[in-house]
């Protein structure tokens, strides 16, 4: 286990830790991080950078300690380093540049009283010439990114200040290039840039925070690179310069000072005037783009500047060519669904990965709601923890997700994520290990609802699975993006029981409960997290209560809070069950939200229902859904606020034939044919590609 | 005030702002010089130690004999130079002041070499920044152990001293004019160690275990500052921030002090130990530091430490007799020693026509 220590305890020397960290670990080396050593500071990017590496060290597990930024290495360090105890056999370097001799044999000597070895010196002022920035704590060598090619236009990366954002001009210009087919741009920023875009009406622009993703995951996507401002932006950008280089992609150097080309580094040199950018893009690098990193990867700066010479004079293994190798394990597909307010997203999962059986190593990570409706449909299911507001950090469940997610994902699997919210896990794994990743998206959002932050991080995806609705004016027109597809409605199916098995199975429902009846009526109107329904629930026991031989269950997810004062009633029974559609279709009505889930189900097994849409903010627009049905006389409607409307439909389902009329219209309409095959299929052609 | 006597210039060139031995090193020499001719301080403002005070042994001496010190002086002209410690250049890009003397001595104090081979400092630049700014009939460097002249041979070998220079085939051993303390009759099971807080001054903590056990009746360490920051606690120690106790103190607590340092580093001269037997303890250390004093220091390894301990006090007259013995060898370094020595080194200058 390779050790990496800065000389300094600094929030730069850390950052660059990270950076180093990353860039071995590619290379196949084995790194760590001692997490006795965090700055008082660590903003959120930097840990999910470090979670994958920080351990607390016991120092027999450590076999090398590379000591970075060695030129300077304060006490605190020195402290460090003496308590691993190191073994006689453990190698250490100090790493650095420094400008005089006596630099070196102090950095050497402290570092040598420290850790009690003599540590072998790396002078990077003659290992690594011409750097692009002399006072980098990281060494800043050129490591081949694993390239993500996806044959779309290539993918354009410019940074630019934040300042730069005070020009009126600027966001314009980038939103006319944003629209040209030549490419797909992506703009980086430092400081509060990124959030000063998505404020303004360009907030479709594509914006990268400078630490947001790692410079080696950025130079995995990208195919160009344009540098503006003074000179070369700080340690990562200059980590993701020399990274892309060396994967064949071409830099553009656009600063005020040509700092890349001062170096020697093989760029292009661009004009300053981010107006006149697009032209020369295409009319000099776009025409050349294969010969400018063609030139690039052969140039000799670029060659003296290659991880490889560090690794030669650190003693490392080099690997052979390229990234660090990958298991010759099958292909897995990893489904993850949100647990959102239900456990509607994984019952989708679940029916799309039941159409992928027989495609190699399919598995799940939920989070512990969903693990029992997994792990009964026979899925392996890697548990995530819930978010908890004792976490000292909001998203601290999200860094063991991401964690988890890195060790279980190798570069080529496919990840399933169905959800409205990309989390930082899912959008950084993605990105870190190359994968074939596809959303599961369902649509019919609410008017205002902003979707700017959640499409932000659609382009990491190969495609975004929309699963339709069951009526067309709910599917929206405009969604019709690069790699948007429509499959029909991802509906569980279950077989019709005849006449004989609906009696058959009251009576055993009648005989569990201990409850006679001759009609039984469903109520489903969700576990209370988006839209208290206590009231409803409340005046249907009510209503229901009066009638003879009436059974009325309350049906809820196993674990969903039920409300008080409903166990009184003679009629009303709890019931915390999975199988909430074999019950629906033995009911003689059902009660429910309008979810995506229990809608389709109760429609496409024709069910007669009452919908009394959920209302939340955060939630898709389940009153058009339901007033679509009810407008085609398919099922009730009634508003939640509505207690004796939704008392009058109650009795005319169970007191009329207007239950037997719903059962008609729907036995002849015509619903479009489920998507659950097309959307497996369409998971299964990313790998094929 | 004592009367500055006429003869031969004595010019002292150093930095006074050196802590620890070099400091208390040269003050204890000057004493012994000035008796030989006209002392002339000439203080150098190096990079290395910009901010800090004269130290205040040096101060003290330098204030008895009436020196004043002259501060970066453009020249320095005298029978013979002393410039003590070169490592105090290693931060300067040049020595300002020009030397004119007959024999120019750089003190090397510092360990040229470290354990292992690698350099303690840059001696090439330091030597060589002296070597540009001086016009001497002769050029000296004088070590002041055998260990430090090993050191030297071997930098010097392998590097080369600018030419023209030469060893001094005596050592300028550091004068250890301490007041001999009478060793216990009854010694106890009580160990400690004195040193600066450098971690450079002490061993892996392995090493520190094996030299300091729980089973010890007391292990006082003086100068434990880096010890105090760690997270192990070790409660069979006691431990004493640098200068927080007393040296005298310090040394009534203990019976037998114990010295490692780290394996990559080394006393040059272990100024310290000869403390340590004047003060009338046992004193053990590693094998190599303990041959500068020649049986006088109970030379171990960390894994002897208990036993020699237990030896000891088993036959508390062999306990007394080795300190005696060690105090009648460290007589070697006496003022009196000091004086021959530099008497002759003196005698030898002068005789050079200029």
């Amino acid at each position: 286990m390779i050790l990496i220590e800065s000389g300094e305890r600094t929030e730069k020397s850390f950052d660059a830790k990270l950076v180093f960290a990353r860039q071995l670990a590619s290379r196949g080396h084995r790194v760590v991080l001692d997490d006795r050593v965090l700055p008082e500071r660590l903003d959120r990017n930097q840990k999910y950078e470090a979670a994958a590496f920080l351990a607390t060290l016991d120092g027999a597990a450590i076999s090398r300690v590379l000591v970075i930024g060695a030129e300077a290495v304060s006490q605190e360090t020195m402290l460090a380093l003496r308590g691993f105890d190191l073994a006689p056999e453990v190698s250490v370097a100090a790493i650095g540049r420094f400008p005089q001799r006596q630099a070196a044999i102090g950095a050497q000597a402290k570092i040598a009283y420290a850790t009690g070895h003599e540590p072998t010196l790396v002078d990077l002022s003659t290992l690594l010439p011409q750097p692009l920035l002399a006072d980098a704590v990281l060494p800043l060598a050129a490591v081949p990114a694993r390239r993500v090619e996806d044959g779309g236009p290539p993918r354009l990366f410019i940074f630019l200040a934040q300042e730069t954002l005070d020009n009126p001009q600027v966001l314009p210009v980038l939103a006319a290039m944003d629209q040209l087919p030549d490419w797909r741009l992506n703009l980086i920023l430092p400081g509060r840039g990124k959030e000063l875009i998505k404020a303004t009406r360009y907030d479709r622009l594509r914006v990268l925070g400078y630490s947001e993703v790692p410079p080696a995951t950025i130079a995995a996507l990208a195919d160009i690179a344009v540098f503006f401002g003074d000179g070369v932006p700080g340690e990562r950008m200059a980590a993701f310069a020399l990274d892309l280089m060396r994967s064949g992609g071409a830099v553009v150097d656009c600063t005020a000072t040509g700092a890349f080309q001062a170096s020697g580094a093989p760029v292009v040199r661009g004009g300053e005037d981010l107006a006149a950018l697009a032209d020369h893009l295409l009319h000099t690098v776009l025409v050349n783009r294969q010969e400018i990193g063609r030139r690039a990867q052969e140039s000799r700066w670029l060659t003296a500047n290659g991880i490889e010479n560090l690794e030669r004079a650190l003693g490392l293994p080099v690997p052979v060519a390229g990234p660090a190798p990958v298991t010759d394990r099958p292909t897995r597909t990893v489904f993850l669904p949100t647990n959102g307010v239900g456990l509607g997203h994984a019952r989708r999962c679940t029916l799309v990965a039941e159409e992928m059986a027989g495609s190699g190593d399919i598995a799940f990570a939920a989070f512990p709601s969903c693990v029992p409706m997994i792990v009964e449909k026979g899925f392996d299911c890697l548990p995530l923890v819930q978010k908890s507001p004792d976490h000292d950090d909001e998203f601290a469940n999200d860094l063991i997700t991401y964690l988890r997610l890195d060790r279980s994902l190798r570069p080529g699997d496919r990840l399933v994520f169905d959800g409205g919210y990309v989390f930082d896990s899912i959008h950084r794994v993605i990105l870190d290990k190359g994968l074939d990743a596809t959303w599961l998206r369902r649509g019919l959002p609410q008017p205002n609802q902003n979707a700017s932050a959640t499409l932000d991080r659609e382009p990491v995806f190969r495609q975004v699975i929309v699963p339709t609705e069951a009526f067309d004016e709910l599917n929206a027109v405009g969604e019709m993006g690069r790699a948007i597809r429509h499959v029909g409605p991802i509906v569980q199916r279950l077989a019709a029981p005849d006449a004989a098995e609906r009696t058959r199975r009251r009576k055993a429902l009648s005989d569990r409960l201990g409850h006679a009846f001759d009609q039984l009526v469903i109520t489903m109107l969700g576990g209370g997290v988006a839209s208290d329904r206590a009231a409803q629930m409340q005046a249907l026991a009510a209503l229901l209560d009066d009638r003879k031989r009436c059974l009325h269950l309350i049906v809820v997810w196993p674990g969903a809070v039920v409300p008080p004062g409903l166990n009184g009633w003679r009629n009303t029974r709890v019931v915390q069950t999975r199988r909430a559609l074999s019950l629906c279709q033995i009911a003689d009505l059902t009660v429910s939200a309008a979810g995506y889930n229990s809608f389709h189900e109760l429609l496409y097994h024709g069910l007669p229902a009452i919908f009394v849409p959920q209302v939340a903010s955060f939630l898709d627009d389940q009153d058009r859904r339901a007033r679509a049905a009810a407008d085609r006389g398919l099922a009730g409607r009634v508003k939640a606020q509505d207690l004796l409307v939704l008392e009058r439909e109650v009795t005319a389902f169970l007191d009329t034939d207007k239950a037997d009329g719903i059962r008609a219209a729907l036995a002849a309409a015509t619903l479009p044919t489920p998507g659950n095959a097309r959307a497996a299929a369409l998971i299964r052609e990313g790998t094929a590609q | 005030m004592t009367p500055m006597p006429a003869g031969p210039r004595i010019a002292y060139v150093l930095d006074p702002r050196f802590p620890g031995g070099t400091s208390s090193g040269v003050a204890e020499e000057l004493k012994v010089t000035a008796r030989f001719g006209q002392v002339a301080v000439h203080a150098i403002g190096s990079r290395m130690f910009g901010g800090r005070e004269v130290a205040p042994q040096l101060a003290g001496v330098l204030e008895d004999l009436g020196v004043t010190p002259v501060w970066d002086a453009p020249v320095i002209g005298a029978d013979i130079v002393i410039l003590h410690n070169p490592v105090f250049l290693k931060f300067d890009a040049a020595l300002q002041s020009r030397i004119v003397t007959r024999h120019l001595i750089v003190v090397a104090q510092e360990n040229f070499l470290r354990p292992g081979g690698a350099e303690g400092f840059d001696v090439a630049h330091c030597m060589g920044l002296i070597d540009r700014a001086s016009l001497a009939l002769r050029k000296s460097v004088a070590p002041v152990s055998g260990h430090n002249r090993a050191t030297v041979a071997a930098w010097h070998q392998r590097f080369g001293l600018p030419p023209g220079w030469g060893v001094l085939p005596e050592d300028w051993f550091h004068i250890c004019d301490f007041a001999f303390l009478p060793p216990t009759a009854a010694p106890r099971d009580q160990r400690g160690r004195l040193s600066r807080p450098g971690l450079e001054k002490f061993p892996p903590r392995a090493v520190m275990d094996l030299c300091f056990p729980p089973h010890a009746e007391a292990n006082v360490i003086l100068g434990a500052d880096p010890l105090l920051t760690e997270d192990t606690v070790r409660p069979h120690w006691t431990l004493h921030p640098f200068r927080s106790l007393e040296v005298d103190a310090f040394f009534r607590l203990i019976d037998f002090m114990v010295y490692f340092t780290a394996p990559t580093w080394q006393e040059s001269f272990g100024r310290v130990l000869a403390e340590g037997i004047a003060a009338g303890k046992v004193v053990i250390a590693d094998p190599a530091t303990a041959e500068s004093f020649d049986g006088a220091v109970v030379s171990a390894r960390p894994e002897e430490v208990d036993a020699i301990i237990r030896s000891f006090l088993a036959a508390p007259e062999r306990y007394r007799d080795h300190v005696l013995n060690a105090q009648s060898a460290i007589t070697r370094f006496s003022s009196e020693a000091f004086a021959a020595r530099f008497g002759g080194i003196l005698e030898g200058t002068l005789k050079v026509a200029a």
